[in-house]
């Protein structure tokens, strides 16, 4: 079960923590783990690189079944574990539905999310332009617009409507991720709303990144959004 | 069942195509659609853009759930409808992790394709520079070299192991693209043997998209990947 588990992690990393909210709402605390830091470059030391050759964060194993893709890993973990912890998938069609439409649009706000936050780590010096560095704030805007919306549309208080699923899990890492880089509270209520209210979840409080706890975020890169 | 389903789609976009599989994989033939073109802008037309606020193809929905998300959609269209058609999610754990580990990783491949075949449509003009379209270039080969590596290790025949399943589903899209824009058969053995193998499987036959079927794609621009 969770002795056959093993998570190479990162603090505050959204892949990294969805995981680690699965394995807390399934009951399978006692899994193998360690902390890597980005910083150090350790997400390509040797050990993830022979866990995982694309030399990233997480690296997730049960037995010898690599599952390094988050979204891979909870939908697995909730398949074959489904009958332990908390349900994550719900039985009514309409909100199973909006359930998994609203995980995969998740990837789009965390991709938007990085394009702003990362941009100096992933774009060479030579090749920033400030007309790109407007473009993907506005295209951040947009996409954080259109959460605040869902959240006041409803029904809630959950992403898939009444009950916490898998895309909660999957998108409440990329959420808090915005907050920790100060985006404003009062501009989008139903958004913060929502991150607040879930702070006291077991399965996220236990596994609140480390590094948050410590050193608050000073770059503020989001404020303006 | 399949009458309460709507698809607008384009031609040759693997989201769209991955709808196209999964509902002949389940026997949901008969189901609305509409093909719209890309070329023409219709997908931002009023019709789409009521529906997908994002403006993107594919628009899905079944009765009003709206299941935009290509990936959200299949997993959906699984789990309601399971019953009939082909079985699409292993029950054996290690095929099943397989199959959600290589589905997930089918993003980053398309992904990576996506980076190289639409670099002067996505990147305005001032933005190009010779670097990024080299990084590109070489990202995507060794993403490739990935997936050969995989075809090549098995087991196979499918990307999760013996059975189809939704990790060819979500992924065959891709990698017939790849041949669309004319990537090397030769340089890439088992690769190539598996997209030649999938082509006469009825659910991909007949969803082969039409416009590749009228023209050849005369861009070649992964000849030399």
């Amino acid at each position: 079960m969770a002795k056959d588990m093993t998570l190479l992690w990162g603090s505050g990393s959204p892949p990294c923590w969805r995981i680690q909210i699965a394995l807390e709402e399934k009951k399978l605390q006692g899994y193998n783990q360690k902390l890597l830091s980005f910083m150090k470059g350790e997400h390509k030391s040797k050990q993830v690189m022979d866990m995982n050759p694309r030399g990233q964060l997480p690296v997730f194993k049960h037995k010898d079944y690599v599952l390094n893709e988050s979204y891979a890993a909870c939908l697995y973990l909730e398949n074959q574990f489904g009958g332990q912890g908390n349900k994550l998938v719900p039985e009514c069609p309409a909100e199973q539905a909006m359930m998994y439409q609203r995980m995969f649009e998740g990837l789009s706000l965390i991709e938007k999310i990085l394009h702003v936050v990362h941009y100096e780590w992933k774009v060479p010096e030579g090749e920033r332009h400030d007309s790109a560095v407007k473009r993907n704030k506005e295209a951040l805007t947009a996409e954080v617009k259109l959460w605040e919306g869902y959240l006041s549309k409803g029904p809630g208080p959950f992403l898939a409507g009444k009950t916490f699923s898998l895309a909660d899990v999957a998108v409440y890492p990329s959420i808090a991720y915005l907050y920790r880089f100060q985006l404003s509270e009062d501009r989008y209520p139903k958004l913060a709303a929502y991150y607040n209210s879930l702070k006291e979840r077991p399965s996220i409080k236990t596994s609140w990144p480390p590094t948050w706890l410590e050193t608050p975020d000073e770059t503020g890169k989001l404020k303006d959004i």
